[in-house]
């Protein structure tokens, strides 16, 4: 794993994520160009560098929102590690697997998001809070097939295929 | 047979060692008092904050050129022997006319409410958003006037003579914006209409809720919301929002009231900030 290029493509993130949002927009889908970051190197790498990516890329969300410092890395390592733990009994291979993880465990991210927004300003809506999580999740895991192709140009990904 | 104690060098090395540490990073940072975790993110982010103010200033140019293309192009739909004559010198002047439009407009805006607050003590400051919340349940955005300015903390962002948000963090020339459809935003209101005080409060979609509206309240769709001055921390008689829905559920003691902002806080690209 070559830190630069991550830390590179982070900081992409970052600046596509907080600058050009309103590009890819669609009503309130905002897709979550970080979270297929965290299933990619959960697919890629070892436990350790796996947790310091994730880490790091949830605290570059957090820098970038309104909210508590610390939140977005604690869930990211924690999806991230439930990720990592699966990923043997997984053919990550394959597009549609990484699609319908990506859908999946951003549904189980966002739902974190949510339970702690609730708890801390009491002011989401159950029906729309839904629409938005699982609107959001689908955007996101349907971005994947081309955020995990730039990715893999960018680093090898000959483990990525390989079921351990 | 010699056991070694483990150094900690070899510690830090293992997996659960690193989790352990970032996890308590992370709760250091979460527990940090906001004036300190805000200092944090401002500084940390403040080297790529003009990175941030270039794209979304070439985004915004790309947009409205596109949306001139756009309109150039249905126009030539109707007329198109006399586009086909101009098109070449529309393009030309496309990036002018552009800049010209956003000063203009900025001016005009500006004149407008200098020219309605004459005799008040507040001034207002112009400001370009740079940035948006990356967060899905969080609403916010970035403008480039900071401390330097003359922006402070609690100061109120109006557009188009609408509340916007009120400023939550600063730096010396960055600030952000907490919007009014924030989950944690909170506004006392009154409808225009029938005087019913109210809490506007985000729900971080492109609509807002009124709490405490109570159930005996005749509301109706279009009636306006205009800020309060109770409690002191917003001007009175800004708009805010209107309503669209509202719904009296069972036995509640209160009604569901829907509304829209008054600025839509997506096609935004400058506001204003009003300080004391």
């Amino acid at each position: 794993m070559r830190w630069l290029t991550f830390f590179c493509i982070l900081f992409c993130i970052s600046l596509f994520q907080s600058a050009l949002i309103n590009w890819i927009n669609i009503g309130v889908a905002m897709p979550d160009l970080y979270f297929p970051l965290v299933v990619f190197y959960s697919f890629l790498t070892d436990f350790r560098r796996n947790t310091v990516a994730n880490w790091f890329a949830g605290l570059s969300k957090d820098l970038f929102s309104e909210g508590h410092l610390g939140i977005n890395s604690i869930f990211f390592v924690a999806v991230g590690f439930l990720l990592w733990s699966i990923r043997s009994v997984l053919y990550r291979g394959h597009l549609v697997t990484q699609i319908i993880i990506t859908f999946i465990f951003s549904v189980m991210y966002n739902i974190l998001c949510a339970a702690h927004t609730a708890l801390s300003f009491h002011s989401l809506n159950f029906s729309s809070t839904l629409w938005i999580i699982f609107i959001s999740s689908l955007y996101t895991a349907m971005i994947v097939p081309i955020l995990f192709w730039i990715f893999s140009k960018f680093q090898p990904t000959q483990r990525l295929f390989l079921n351990q | 047979m010699r056991t070694s104690t483990p150094s900690f060098s070899n510690l830090i090395k293992t997996p659960i060692a690193t989790i352990i540490i970032l996890l308590a990073i992370s709760l250091v940072l979460l527990f940090l008092p906001s004036k300190f975790s805000n200092q944090i993110k401002m500084t940390c982010v403040a080297p790529i904050r003009p990175l941030q103010w270039a794209t979304c200033f070439c985004s915004n140019s790309a947009s409205n050129f596109f949306d001139r293309i756009i309109s150039a192009w249905q126009d030539a739909r109707i007329k198109k022997q006399l586009e086909q004559q101009v098109s070449q010198f529309k393009n030309k002047i496309t990036e002018q006319q552009d800049a010209i439009y956003k000063l203009q407009n900025k001016l005009q805006i500006l004149s407008k409410f200098q020219a309605e607050n004459r005799n008040g003590k507040t001034s207002v400051i112009p400001a370009d958003i740079i940035g948006y919340d990356t967060s899905n349940f969080r609403k916010s955005v970035t403008i480039n006037a900071g401390s330097k300015h003359g922006v402070k903390s609690n100061d109120i962002v109006v557009s188009n003579d609408a509340l916007v948000g009120r400023i939550v963090t600063i730096s010396g020339s960055t600030s952000i914006v907490q919007l009014i459809t924030d989950t944690a935003s909170r506004i006392p209101g009154r409808i225009l209409q029938t005087r019913e005080q109210v809490i506007v409060e985000g729900n971080a979609t492109g609509f807002c809720q009124l709490k405490y509206v109570p159930r005996w309240a005749k509301l109706k769709k279009g009636d306006d919301i205009v800020s309060s001055d109770i409690g002191g921390f917003y001007p009175p008689s800004i708009p805010i929002a209107t309503v669209v829905e509202n719904e009296t559920k069972g036995g509640a003691l209160f009604q569901t009231v829907k509304v829209l902002p008054k600025v839509d806080i997506s096609k935004i690209e400058s506001v204003l900030v009003i300080t004391d």
